[in-house]
Formats: C-alpha cells, sequence, structure tokens
C-alpha cells in the first residue's frame, strides 16, 4: 500500500517542544515486547516440540533474521510516517499478543504446526524488525545523530535486560505463556494508543484508529478472560514428541506421540504405555497371574482396550476365549486398525479367541451372567470420582461373582511408591470383600516402580506353580519371586476401604499425586 | 472437559458477543433463556380447593364399602395401610388427590435420568427405629447385619461420595460447614457449637430417655429439654453467644432446608433436633451418611406402597365426612372421570394436612385440631433442570448437594449421584430446592401460586447463574413445581405443646389422624411413625370390636 496522506507540515520547533522522551519511554517499551514474543515462542516451541536448544536455537535465528528483514523493509515506508508507527504498533499487539493462544490452540493441526509457528515467529520478528528503525527516522529531527543512536539503542538494550529477567522470574510463573503474549500484546496496543493522543498531527486519523485500538484491546482481554479455559483446553496437547494420531471420543482424549525410539499412548494427557518397555507392564500384569491357572479356559479383561494384556494372554493355547469390555469404542477401533498399533498388539484384539465388548464395565458386570477362570483389571488410574467407583469395595463385590471355583483376578493398582496408600487402599478393599491378596511390584521405566494386587478366593497361589510361556523378556519364576517383596519405602500403610460412599481411594489418589502435579 | 467443537463455538460465541455487545448498545438481544423448553408441573391446586366450595362437585352416583377408608396417600398414609395388612386387616381403601401416591417423595423422569420432586434422602437411622430398619431391609435398601449387630446397608443406596460442596466466593469447599477464610473465634464458635450438639447426641432426661431422637415422641419429657420449645432457635443461639455469621448462615440453612423455615421462626428444641437426632449408626456408613435414590425418596414410597395390595384411587378428592350409625360415610370426586362416590367405611384414617382434615371434619364435633392457618406451612420451589454442562469453578467437583454460601435457594442435588457410569458429557437433570422464606407463609404462598412460569424461570436461571457464571446456554429444559403447603414448622410451643398431643387423638374410636403434621417436623422416619401408631391406635379398636379375631 502507498501511503498518500501527508502530515500537516508542523515546524521542527514546534516538534521539539513535544515529548521525544515519551517516544524513548516508547522505545524501551515496544524493546521489552520484542524480546518476550522472542522468549515466548522459544518456550512454546521447546514446550511443545522437545529438544529445548535445538528449539531456542533455531527460533532465535529465525526472529533475529526475520528482524533484519523487517529493518531493511522500513526504507520502504515513507510519507506519514507517525502513523505508520502507530499502524505497526496496532499489527505487532496483535499479532504478538495473539501468538501463545494461536500456538497453543493450532498444535492440534499437527502437519502445520512447525510452518505455522515459524511462520509467526516471522511474521513478529518483521514487524518488529520494522519499529526501531522508523522510530529513529521519527526521532531524527530531534536529536543529533550520534545522540540518537546512543539513546536509541541505549533504551533498546535496558528494555532487553528487563524483559530477560521479568519473564522467567515473573511472568511464566505468575501469568502463564497465553497471558503473558496477550499482555505484552496489550503493551504494544498501549504504545499506540498513547502516541495517538499526544501528538497533534494524528488528529484526522486519530478517531478511526482509536476504534481500531480499542476493539484489540477488548479483544485481548476477551482471550486474556479466557485463558484458562484456553488452557485446560491445550494442556492436553502439550506432548513432547511428535503427535501420530489424536481423537477425542465421548469419553476421553487419545493421542499417540513417536519418537525414534518408542510409540507413546496418552488418555487425557496421561501416559499409558511406552512401546519401550511396556511388556514390562504387561508381562507383569498377566503372567504371575496365569501360571498360577493352569486350568484357566475363559478370561475377562475389564479396561486394556489397547489390545496388549489379551497379546499375553494369547501365549496361552489353553486360552479358549477371552472377553473385553473396554467402555471406549474409539480406543478399540484404533487397536485394531491402525498398523503401527496391530504390530504391536500382534493384532490380539482380531484374534478369533478374543471377544470386543465395547460397554461400562460397570453396568456390564452387573448385568453379565459368564464365569471366568482368570479376570484381569486394567482400568486407568483412579483420578476422578467416576473411575473411582471401578476400584470399590462393591464394584469387586459384583466383580468375584464372576469368578469361576478356583478363579483368581489381578488389579492394576497404581505406583505403590509415588501413591502409596492408594496402592494400599487397592489391596485393603480387595481384602474387605474376602479375597486373599497377593501384592507385588516392579520397575517399569517409563513410568517408575508400578504395583498390582492378585486376590482369590484362598491363599494357595504360588509364584513358580506352573511353566511360562518361551520368549517372555522380564517375568521368569525369579522375578516374580523378586516382585512380593516391598521394600520399607513401599511398604504396606493403614487405609480405609474404598467403598462408594466414602470415596476413599480417590481422595488418596489426590493427596499422593498432589506433590506431582501442582 | 469441552470437546475441540463445544468448546470453539462457545469461546467464538462468547468473543464475538463480547465485541458486538458493546458496539451495539441500540440491539437489543433476543430472549436469551428462548433455548430453555418447560413447564410449571405439580399438584393440581384447583383440585384441591374444590374442598373449599364442594357444592360445585356433581353428587355421588356409586357406593363403595369398606373396613378403612385412608384419605391421603403421603409417607402417613402408605405407612398406615401397610402396617393395617401386615397385621391382618386387609380390607381397605386409599384415596388421594394427586395422580400418585407418595405425597412429597414425587419423583419424575426424562431422557437423561430420574429426578425428585421432593424429599430426596433419608438419613441413616437409629439403629432402635426397629419397624424403619425392617422396612429398609423389605426394600432392599438394608442388606443385613454384621456380626456387631450393625446394619450393613446397599453401597448403591448409601450416598456416593462426593457428597456435599459448599461455594463461597466461587470456590468450592468440601462439606456444607463454612471452612475457608474462618476467623479463630468463628472457628471455636463452631466447634462449641459441635461440641453442644456431640453432648446433646447423648443426653438423657431425667426419665431415662434420650433428649433427642426420631421419633420425636420417643424423646424426653424432662422440662430441662422441652422448655427448649419455649423460645426461637435465633433467641436462644444469641443467648448461647452463638453469634458469628458464618454459623448462623449455616444454621439457617439447616432450618430452611429441613423445616422451610428460619432459625427465628423454629424453636430452639426443633432447630437444636435437626442435629442432635441424627443418631444412626451402621456397619458400613457413619451418622452423617445418608441413603438416596435419583427418584428421591419415591424409592421409599413407592416400596410402602407396593408392601400391600389393597385398592388405591388417585386423583380422588374426599370432600365430605359424616358420621353414621354404623361408621362413616364419605364422599369422594374422581377429577379424572369427574362422577363421586359415596365410601361406607366403619373406621376412617385422616392422614392428611390438618387444614384439610379441619376442613373435612366441619359438620364433625369432638376433634381437636388446629384451625386453618394455625400451622406455619411453607411454600416451596422446585425446579428440576436438565443441563448439558455446568461451568465448572475451582475447588471441589460435582457433588450429591450442592450449595452456595448466602444463596437464596437451598442449592441442587445431582439426580445422577447414585449413577454407575463413566462421565460421558451426556446431559444431566440437577434438582433445585427453593423454601419461600422471604414473606410469611400466606401471602408467599398465593404470590407463588400466581406467578407463571415466565416470570420464575429467570429467577431460576438468575440463581443457577450464581452457582455457575455461564450456565444459561447449557439448560436444555427446567421444569418446575410449586408445593403450597410443603412441610410444616416446628414453631416454638408447636412440638410440645398440648396442642399436639390433642389433635392426634381419634374422634369415638371410628376417625384416627396420621401425619407429620402431627409431629411438627416433616420428614420421612415422623411420616412413617404417625401411619404405624395410627394403625396401631386402629388395631387396638378392631380387636376391642371383636377380641376373638386376631
Amino acid at each position: 500500500m502507498v501511503e498518500t496522506n501527508v502530515e500537516p507540515a508542523v515546524p521542527p520547533v514546534a516538534r521539539r517542544a513535544q515529548s521525544p522522551g515519551l517516544l524513548l519511554v516508547a522505545v524501551a517499551v515496544i524493546a521489552t515486547c520484542g524480546l518476550i514474543y522472542e522468549l515466548i515462542a522459544g518456550t512454546l516451541a521447546s514446550y511443545l516440540l522437545g529438544d529445548s536448544v535445538t528449539q531456542f536455537s533455531t527460533i532465535i535465528g529465525a526472529y533475529l533474521f526475520a528482524m533484519g528483514i523487517g529493518s531493511w523493509l522500513s526504507k520502504f515506508l515513507d510519507g506519514a510516517l507517525l502513523r505508520w508507527f502507530i499502524r505497526l504498533e496496532i499489527l505487532v499487539g496483535i499479532v504478538g499478543g495473539c501468538m501463545a493462544p494461536l500456538l497453543f490452540v493450532s498444535f492440534e493441526y499437527v502437519a502445520s504446526f512447525r510452518l505455522l509457528l515459524y511462520a509467526l515467529v516471522g511474521l513478529t520478528g518483521v514487524l518488529v524488525g520494522l519499529e526501531i528503525p522508523l522510530l529513529m527516522r521519527i526521532l531524527e529531527n530531534r536529536y543529533q545523530f550520534k545522540d540518537l543512536v546512543a539513546r536509541v539503542f541505549a533504551v533498546d538494550y535496558v528494555g532487553a535486560l528487563l524483559a530477560s529477567l521479568i519473564f522467567p522470574l515473573v511472568l511464566v510463573p505468575q501469568l502463564g505463556l497465553i497471558r503473558t503474549s496477550l499482555l505484552f500484546g496489550a503493551l504494544n496496543l498501549a504504545v499506540a494508543a498513547v502516541v495517538l493522543a499526544r501528538f497533534p498531527e494524528t488528529r484526522p486519523y486519530r478517531r478511526r484508529f482509536a476504534v481500531g485500538i480499542g476493539a484489540a484491546l477488548l479483544g485481548l482481554a476477551v482471550l486474556f478472560g479466557f485463558a484458562n479455559r484456553l488452557l485446560a483446553y491445550t494442556e492436553t496437547l502439550a506432548f513432547q514428541d511428535q503427535v501420530i494420531y489424536s481423537k477425542s471420543t465421548p469419553y476421553q482424549r487419545i493421542v499417540l506421540t513417536r519418537n525414534p525410539r518408542e510409540l507413546r499412548l496418552f488418555l487425557n494427557g496421561n501416559l499409558q504405555f511406552s512401546s519401550a518397555d511396556e511388556y514390562r507392564y504387561h508381562e507383569a500384569l498377566v503372567h504371575p497371574l496365569m501360571q498360577a491357572l493352569p486350568q484357566a479356559r475363559r478370561v475377562l479383561v475389564m479396561g486394556g482396550g489397547d489390545g496388549l494384556a489379551v497379546r499375553e494372554l494369547l501365549k496361552y493355547p489353553r486360552i479358549e476365549s477371552i472377553k473385553l469390555v473396554d467402555l471406549d469404542q474409539g480406543m478399540t477401533s484404533i487397536f485394531r486398525h491402525n498398523e503401527l498399533l496391530l504390530a504391536l498388539n500382534k493384532g490380539s484384539l482380531n484374534n478369533p479367541k478374543v471377544q470386543v465388548i465395547n460397554a461400562d464395565a460397570y453396568q456390564w458386570v452387573r448385568q453379565d451372567s459368564g464365569r471366568y477362570d482368570a479376570v484381569i483389571v486394567d482400568f486407568p488410574d483412579p483420578g476422578n470420582y467416576s473411575i473411582g467407583k471401578l476400584y470399590s469395595a462393591a464394584f469387586y463385590t459384583a466383580l468375584v461373582k464372576r469368578l469361576a471355583p478356583g478363579g483368581r483376578m489381578v488389579v492394576q493398582s497404581t505406583s505403590p511408591y509415588l501413591a502409596r496408600q492408594s496402592f494400599w487402599c487397592v489391596a485393603h478393599t480387595l481384602a474387605a470383600v474376602g479375597l486373599h491378596t497377593v501384592p507385588y511390584h516392579l520397575y517399569v521405566p517409563s513410568f517408575g516402580e508400578w504395583g498390582y494386587v492378585l486376590a482369590g478366593p484362598d491363599a494357595h497361589w504360588r509364584g513358580d506353580a506352573g511353566p511360562l510361556p518361551a520368549g517372555l523378556r522380564y517375568i521368569t519364576p525369579g522375578t516374580i519371586h523378586d516382585m512380593l517383596r516391598f521394600p520399607p519405602d513401599m511398604s504396606e500403610v493403614p487405609t480405609e476401604v474404598n467403598q462408594l460412599n466414602n470415596q476413599a481411594l480417590v481422595r488418596y489418589f489426590e493427596e499422593d499425586w498432589g506433590p506431582y502435579v501442582h | 472437559m469441552p470437546n475441540r467443537r463445544t468448546f470453539l463455538a462457545q469461546g467464538g460465541a462468547a468473543l464475538t458477543g463480547a465485541l458486538l455487545l458493546p458496539a451495539l448498545p441500540g440491539c437489543a438481544p433476543t430472549n436469551p433463556l428462548a433455548h430453555i423448553k418447560g413447564q410449571m408441573v405439580g399438584q393440581d391446586a384447583a383440585t384441591g380447593h374444590l374442598l373449599r366450595d364442594p357444592t360445585r362437585i356433581p353428587p355421588p352416583t356409586e357406593t363403595l364399602e369398606t373396613e378403612v377408608l385412608i384419605i391421603g396417600g403421603g409417607v402417613a398414609g402408605l405407612s398406615a395401610r401397610r402396617w393395617l395388612h401386615r397385621h391382618g386387616l386387609r380390607d381397605t381403601l386409599l384415596v388421594e388427590m394427586a395422580a400418585e401416591t407418595g405425597g412429597n417423595a414425587a419423583a419424575g423422569q426424562n431422557a437423561a435420568s430420574a429426578y425428585p420432586w421432593g424429599a430426596h434422602y433419608l438419613p441413616v437411622p437409629d439403629v432402635r427405629n426397629v419397624e424403619l430398619l425392617g422396612f429398609l431391609q423389605e426394600c432392599g435398601a438394608l442388606t443385613g447385619y454384621a456380626p456387631n449387630g450393625l446394619p450393613i446397608y446397599s453401597d448403591y443406596h448409601l450416598c456416593h461420595d462426593p457428597d456435599e460442596r459448599l461455594s463461597i466466593d466461587g470456590h468450592w469447599q468440601d462439606g456444607l460447614v463454612p471452612n475457608l477464610n474462618l476467623s479463630a473465634a468463628e472457628e471455636a464458635q463452631f466447634a462449641r457449637f459441635f461440641k453442644l450438639i456431640d453432648n446433646l447426641k447423648a443426653a438423657k432426661g431425667r426419665d431415662g430417655r434420650d433428649a433427642f431422637c426420631i421419633p420425636l415422641d420417643h424423646a424426653s419429657a424432662d422440662p430441662e429439654y422441652r422448655q427448649l420449645d419455649q423460645l426461637s432457635f435465633a433467641d436462644y443461639l444469641t443467648r448461647e453467644g452463638f453469634t458469628a455469621a458464618p454459623l448462623r448462615w449455616y444454621l439457617d440453612y439447616a432450618c430452611r432446608d429441613d423445616y422451610g423455615a428460619l432459625a427465628a421462626q423454629v424453636s430452639a428444641w426443633a432447630g437444636l433436633h435437626y442435629f442432635a437426632s441424627r443418631k444412626g449408626r451402621a456397619y458400613n456408613a457413619t451418622g452423617s451418611d445418608v441413603l438416596t435414590w435419583p427418584e428421591g425418596n419415591q424409592f421409599l414410597t413407592e416400596n410402602l406402597r407396593r408392601q400391600a395390595a389393597g385398592p388405591i384411587q388417585s386423583r380422588t378428592l374426599a370432600y365430605d365426612l359424616r358420621e353414621t350409625a354404623s361408621g362413616v360415610e364419605v364422599l369422594t370426586y374422581n377429577a379424572a372421570t369427574r362422577l363421586s362416590s359415596r365410601v361406607r367405611a366403619r373406621r376412617v384414617l385422616l392422614a392428611t394436612p390438618l387444614h384439610i382434615a379441619h376442613r373435612l371434619l366441619a359438620q364433625v364435633p369432638g376433634h381437636a385440631l388446629p384451625p386453618h392457618n394455625a400451622l406455619h406451612h411453607a411454600p416451596w420451589l422446585i425446579a428440576n433442570l436438565t443441563v448439558e454442562g455446568l461451568p465448572q469453578g475451582p475447588g471441589r467437583p460435582l457433588s450429591w448437594d450442592n450449595v452456595r454460601y448466602g444463596s437464596a435457594s437451598l442449592g441442587y442435588i445431582n439426580a445422577a449421584q447414585q449413577s454407575l457410569q463413566q462421565e460421558n458429557g451426556a446431559p444431566k437433570v440437577i434438582t433445585l430446592y427453593w423454601p419461600l422464606t422471604d414473606e410469611a407463609p400466606g401471602p408467599a404462598r398465593r404470590r407463588a401460586y400466581q406467578t407463571p412460569y415466565a416470570e420464575w424461570l429467570p429467577r431460576v436461571v438468575a440463581e443457577l447463574e450464581t452457582y455457575h457464571p455461564g450456565v444459561t446456554p447449557y439448560i436444555q429444559q427446567a421444569d418446575l413445581w410449586v408445593w403450597g403447603h410443603g412441610m410444616v414448622a416446628p414453631t416454638p410451643g408447636l412440638v410440645w405443646g398440648a396442642a399436639r398431643q390433642a389433635a392426634m387423638q381419634p374422634v369415638r374410636d371410628r376417625i384416627f389422624f396420621a401425619h407429620t403434621d402431627l409431629s411438627g417436623i416433616s420428614i420421612f422416619e415422623e411420616g412413617f411413625y404417625q401411619g404405624i401408631r395410627a394403625a396401631r391406635e386402629m388395631l387396638g379398636v378392631f380387636q376391642a370390636d371383636n377380641p376373638l379375631s386376631t
């Protein structure tokens, strides 16, 4: 666009009367804003994409380069410079202010995320690069050149120092990235507003620009108010690795990520397994139970829609039928069709012995009339009151009725190290419905210490009762024996029994995990 | 958690709204409640008011005969009927004015859930209340007894956790006793009050009876406690130095919850009774636990009804009662068929509110029922709202009972609390309870009846907005029910005055009375007890008629 409006000629003397100091303050503010945008982009990129050294380095490089382009482009701006400057501040305010919210929300569209990231960084860099040259040209008649350069750059670097200090110490801890971004966008708009108000030559277009600034400020303010909801919405999207699949079902958000070493599955942002070490978790879930049940023909799996526990079960040719009850069809469906995942679970859910039932576990157990020799309970951790009901004494009472004579069950019971009360609460709840329990645990590198509780009608379970399938990578009679030992930092603690009317487990789980998530 | 589409849509709408509203001050927005469906439901006040002018009712066209006619199918009437049947007196007829029995334990149902229209829970009872425990066992709510003798309640009937939360300045705390930002002095008053309650729970009068218990007729006659019935609860609290504002709010809340009246309107004995009578014990629950069902206490009243097999005529109004040589003759009018009947009974049980009984006995001398309007019956508004979501503030998650500190209503309960399903974002029904205590019961009742749906709805929505700002777009449906005579309030002198005992006395062994109005406290246990008490009196008289029969 070519600038055709020419500012009314104002004698330099009259101009000098008007706050060049104000413009220097503007330099300090815009310098702070400029660096803040750079820091936000770098932090966000490391946060969402991982590998912070690479992200920070490439973001800073791209940003500085874009600033160079902006500085070079500044020579094409002629005419009413003050008007250009106000326009520029409004643009920087909008683009920079919306940078963090936009990046957070658009991370969903994973295919184009890097493109968008660098496009935004580039655009912001170009706009910020225009600012200082433009301001220097506005100020060129008010100072001698050596004064001008000295003052502008001194103030510029002071602003940079200020930004680099308040960003990590105050802004990120107090406001978070989204609000910081919006706040500094507003500051750019404020610079535009003050310049607009204080310089008489802006009169012809003052009204129009003021409306624009007001609208932009209002927009940022509304986003500021919604920042928590934005964050709640986007937090589940912030993963370290490349997201290769994501889907929201009525029950949860399923995200699959990949790096050169492993696949990871997240449900509502919580890691469910890493392909690198899930064999430890699933072998430990299945084999201590199954080796003790040489007669087991019918098996029930509750949860476990990834088919990985079923993969382990299918190593026992004697098993005739496996029923898998998982709430979420979205979950079982990808584990029956996605090639990467079929390689991982060996197509277990498509095996003719396996019947997949998408149903609410509690309702299903109450109306089912089958009997099972083994029951494997692999629900998500009891992080809310809805899931907590699936760990209650009432649920176990209903489940025990589904055990065939001599049948046993195993329950994944969260971490006895990180959530010690929770783990023992599960064990005590199973004991409270009259079962003999055998708690055990192992180390899963991507989870930490993890625990299970075996439960059955008698105390006859043995860790070396029968042969194990060939080719296991973790479980041997020796490791089963080792898993039974609890060192003092995980040993039994007294807890209440988890009942529907006290939901003791969810309360323990909140206490146990509280220090790790806040 | 909202999914992406609804989030973006709502966010976008909010953003657009925020941007447009200030810019378009002259542009009136469309009615923000237009999307909410609903209506007034509930009792047919018109049928009830026919009693005031029975000349508009057609003369009877048939004559029915029965040993016992029970007028009123609320808790007391159903409980009496069940007790009579259990003890061999099965020739009964029960007439009920409403379309269904159950009294204020009414309930509804829609695609999302069953939900209560009135009473909706029963505290874990005192183990000495063996009649009640026996009934609960027959209902399946009590599953057996532990080796130590304590009852075991069904996990599916005990209210699931989290049970109660209170919103103070937008933050949801656990439990209804305010505990956020209390000063040390306020905390000390709470501690002293609950210590007092603990002492009163254990206290016995000089006659060896409990100072407070349920049913209250079993409580001690010791003047030390009964004198507490002479002053108001508010005056008592002030006298005893319980002046902290959060404590007084909490106690006012309790009185409005159980009595539909303020602490200044009920007696000190009743105010203390609310807390000190809760002595329930169980093997798998505490005394503060309650039994609840999606349909509320209709679960209990339906069980009461099913546990006896005698005929029931609903939508039937008894409008005239006279004594005859052989018993009692009652005229009834069926609002469905618009036909009247003459019912000849040997004995009649009036299980109605006392002002109805008083009107029916206009021609019958010898009773001591209180005159019309002598009792304080607060009107209530109950709203059942189907919501697609509840914008959640910080703190505790959705609980069974959700209350806001200082709120005009009593808050709402979550009808799906006992659901065993995993959360899937489907619509929920919440039930808002609102005793209309701003003015005296008479004017409040008239105003409530005259207020149309279009005026109620904005008030109800505004009230819910104070709980969950931004909830309006999530409300799909809002049905409202006005209870004109919601429940009796135990005003000073009512519970232990002579009038209550006199009103309970049968008239010439023919006309008997059972209703919570006769307890002065409207809770399920009292209705259940009143029914059994009246049934026992009746059975005694029948046995005296014919001593050889059992």
